[in-house]
């Protein structure tokens, strides 16, 4: 973070002038592809009349904003939970099968949340896994419902407090022993050091984990359409798809997009107010050998968080791909998709790793104002729901340059807007290490811009680009508005069929597309665990 | 270098335009399932590729509609008259010549043809025969009727078949009424609506719920595979001064930019063929838009019942004045 901002701006002139330049005018013209569909937005509602506001702000706005808000705050909490509860106990005691629990916490990021809810759904029913289940343990009442807040809320839990494990165990990971040790020298019991020392110190990794958690919530739109319940995303879908009114569906994504936006600044403001340092000497924590009951205790607890949120998803997909296998309906068609799925995803994560580039570069650079700014209008594809998105970028393109539609250059070109901010942010950290000293060097000693890239620029950002194209593989893979809108004719992804085959009841079709989807996930996954490892 | 070159050009290969096989291009919100066997047996007849581009109804209707002429569709197929209509509204289709629109009655298609019904649904009733409790229900103006209560099964109301008979309903007995009848409703279903009409069939087979609104094809769809469940259809509103069933067709229509309308022609021309009529809605037990294709045998015969006299049309022109009611009454 502050290697940059220590080194003195001056530089031999003609870096100053050149490449910045260059670099600016790049990240100018991603920034400015990445804003497409929130000028698509303001420009639409803008068109709106006063009257019409006025509607929406009263028939429709204040049921959506209780929906949505009350279920990003049960879904941050229930995320919180169990999160930080697996993150804890992974990193501070030593228990047989840890390595195993890591990844049983992470496994459950390789499957969507229309995935999650299609299942539950179907398990849930009379005669589903779980629905048999309740009805022998409890005959006299009925099986719980899972079309209502609480069913929505169980779906993206599970769907997402991985994020907020990985964070918070990145970040007791890397906690340090003498804090902890003051206290307890102080006479604190350990409820105390948690609550008062551990918790406190937790606090930017919680409020990052659970940012990324209500992020999703406000932009999901599987999850909720399949159970149908009401937030700004599905609504803003609706009145779109079913009544064609595009102006009130910018109007009701304007509104969201203040939410979101309003909501990134607090969690930023709070996060830069809370940091801690500590000196580079100070020992590392050490994991605390568990005894025989917190190994029970512990493992309890984590394969009931992975029962529901992988094991049992995991073997319904494969109990139901194992009938469709036996009934050959997995044939031709179905590795069409998959090669589909790869192709597109393979291609949206190359070309957002390369367009964060000069975004993250130029802000690293300048930390000017306009760098600033770049960075936050970047952002677009994390607040925007994605089916406004794609229709931003559709009316765009068509607008402009029809040429280029029809092809994969269009859901390509959506993917990254969708996507440059995930991408952005994984290689942040690498481009800070890219101080303008190094470059200057290698120009000193006769390198052009080509070498410069080649041999001094990119090796450093190798790692912090690979992470990137993994995060953005897996989120492209797993995509379905804008699919939905913007394939090529004919061209059908799993996430595509995992819709239709859900709509129709096609069990057998929809399971092993879903499982194609975890295994697809499962290498890149496998290659980003070991780049983050921290032992 | 090289392999920045190798990279560049991959790129360039993966980013060209999606090669498109000479085909007609349909974009279908009818079941995969159930269009398959049509576009094969075409294909086979007169050796034109089909390329299938299946979605929802609604969204596809929204995807033709941005595209404006840079689509590559041909035809559009719908489930429900009302997003057909729609698109014609929207100014999205092209009339289909008179003389292949002559195989489909008159009130089964659009005033000038720019869409045609293939089939025909009926929005029935389906009763659980063991459960005396819903005897007295002749009319789906009675489900709204307290005596219900916790024992109805309907959909949610973003189904398109739920809006359609809404739709009918409000034509034939006014908006005053159909608002009551709306909030009745939301009374009796106690909170849960069911996200498909299979399932609303399975629970009133079930005994779960007494009676539910349906399209009658999903009944005989459970019996198939149930043939003792205890299950009956019942069609409402018979009496002298009722307004019958409400039906609604699924069709077909060509899109407005076509580049290859000719052949489009020739898929309609087909599709409304007495041979292509009862592929089309035999798969789905429907009843055939063309007049004297039979429909399958165990289903009401068409004719035999009085339908609510509400021409297809209808369902596109009144489907926001719909949605606005269901929205106030707060359907869930």
């Amino acid at each position: 973070m502050t290697s940059s901002l220590n080194n003195p701006v001056v530089t031999l002139e003609q870096i100053k002038t050149r490449a910045p330049s260059m670099r600016g005018f790049l990240a100018l013209l991603v920034v400015l592809t990445a804003a497409i569909p929130l000028l698509f937005v303001l420009f639409s509602s803008g068109k709106l009349s006063l009257q019409q506001w006025t509607n929406l702000w009263s028939n429709r706005l204040p049921e959506l904003l209780a929906n949505t808000l009350s279920l990003a705050v049960l879904v941050a909490i229930g995320s919180m939970i169990l999160g930080v509860s697996a993150a804890w106990w992974i990193t501070r005691r030593n228990f047989p099968g840890r390595r195993i629990a890591v990844w049983l916490m992470v496994l459950p990021l390789t499957i969507p949340t229309y995935v999650f809810a299609h299942i539950y759904t179907i398990m849930l029913e009379q005669d589903g896994w779980l629905g048999q289940l309740w009805l022998y343990l409890f005959p006299a009442t009925a099986i719980p419902e899972i079309f209502n807040i609480f069913g929505v809320t169980l779906v993206l839990v599970l769907a997402g407090f991985s994020y907020v494990f990985l964070l918070v165990r990145d970040a007791l990971s890397r906690s340090q022993q003498d804090v902890e040790e003051a206290a307890r020298i102080h006479g604190a019991t350990p409820w105390q050091v948690f609550w008062r020392v551990n918790l406190p110190m937790l606090r930017p990794a919680i409020a990052a984990g659970i940012a990324l958690v209500v992020l999703h919530v406000l932009s999901d739109f599987g999850a909720v359409s399949m159970l149908r319940y009401q937030t700004f995303t599905l609504s803003i879908y609706l009145q779109m798809s079913s009544r064609f009114d595009y102006q009130s569906a910018a109007g009701l994504s304007l509104v969201l997009v203040t939410l979101s936006l309003t909501f990134m600044v607090l969690e930023r403001f709070f996060r830069n107010r809370q940091r801690y340092y500590g000196s580079s000497q100070s020992k590392k924590i050490t994991a605390q050998k568990a005894t025989m009951f917190e190994t029970c205790a512990i493992w309890f607890w984590l394969g009931l968080i992975s029962t529901f949120a992988f094991l049992l998803p995991i073997a319904w997909m494969l109990s139901w791909s194992w009938q469709a296998w036996q009934q050959d309906l997995i044939d031709t068609e179905f590795w069409g998709y998959v090669s589909n799925s790869l192709t597109v995803s393979a291609l949206a994560a190359t070309l957002t790793v390369i367009a964060a580039l000069p975004v993250a570069l130029y802000h690293a650079r300048e930390r000017s104002a306009l760098s600033q700014g770049f960075l936050y209008l970047s952002n677009v594809g994390f607040v925007l729901p994605g089916p406004v998105i794609a229709l931003g970028i559709l009316s765009f393109v068509i607008a402009t340059m029809p040429a280029i539609y029809g092809g994969m250059t269009v859901l390509a070109l959506a993917m990254m807007v969708r996507f440059l901010p995930l991408s952005i942010q994984a290689q942040e950290s690498a481009v800070q290490q890219l101080t303008p000293s190094i470059e200057q060097a290698a120009r000193s000693l006769g390198a052009n811009w080509y070498e410069n890239l080649r041999r001094v620029i990119l090796p450093i950002l190798k790692g912090g680009m690979a992470t990137a194209w993994v995060l953005v593989f897996i989120d492209t893979l797993k995509e379905l508005p804008a699919t939905l809108l913007l394939r090529p004719t004919g061209f059908d992804t799993l996430p595509v069929r995992i819709w239709i085959e859900a709509s129709e009841e096609m069990l057998e079709l929809a399971a092993p597309a879903s499982l194609m989807l975890v295994v697809g996930t499962l290498p890149v996954l496998w290659f980003l665990m070991r780049e983050k490892s921290p032992n | 270098m090289k392999s920045g070159i190798t990279l560049v050009v991959l790129m360039g290969l993966l980013l060209s335009q999606y090669a498109q096989a000479a085909s007609l291009v349909v974009y279908s919100g009818r079941k995969d399932q159930f269009i398959k066997p049509v576009v094969a047996e075409f294909t086979k007849e007169t050796g034109i590729k089909v390329l299938l581009h299946s979605g929802s109804s609604t969204s596809l209707l929204n995807k033709l509609k941005l595209e404006g002429d840079n689509s590559t569709a041909d035809l559009f197929i719908s489930n429900d008259a009302g997003n057909l209509e729609k698109g014609k509204e929207m100014d999205l289709f092209l009339p289909v010549s008179q003389t292949i629109a002559n195989a489909i009655p008159q009130n089964l298609r659009a005033s000038d043809n720019s869409w045609i019904g293939l089939s025909a649904r009926a929005r029935v009733l389906v009763k659980n025969t063991n459960d005396k409790s819903a005897d007295f229900v002749t009319s789906v103006f009675d489900l709204a009727d307290p005596r219900l209560k916790g024992k109805l099964g309907i959909t949610h109301s973003g189904n398109e078949s739920y809006i359609a008979g809404v739709t009918v309903y409000m034509a034939s007995a006014g908006k005053e009424k159909t608002s009551q009848w709306l909030a009745g409703m939301k009374e009796n279903i106690d909170g849960k609506v069911f996200n498909k009409h299979s399932k609303i069939v399975k629970a009133v087979a079930d005994g779960k719920r007494s009676v539910g609104l349906v399209n009658h094809y999903y009944i005989y769809r459970h019996l198939e595979k149930h043939p003792k469940a205890p299950i009956k259809i019942v069609l409402p509103d018979q009496g002298a001064n009722q307004m019958g069933v409400a039906w609604n067709v699924a069709g077909i229509a060509i899109a407005k930019y076509s580049k290859n309308k000719q052949d489009a022609e020739r898929f309609i021309a087909f599709v409304t063929s007495e041979k292509g009529q009862s592929l089309f809605a035999e798969v789905n037990s429907e009843y055939p838009a063309r007049e004297g294709v039979p429909a399958a045998a165990e289903v009401p015969k068409a004719g035999s019942y009085k339908v609510a006299p509400v021409a297809m049309p209808a369902l596109g022109q009144q489907r926001n004045a719909t949605l606005d009611l269901i929205e106030k009454v707060g359907m869930p």
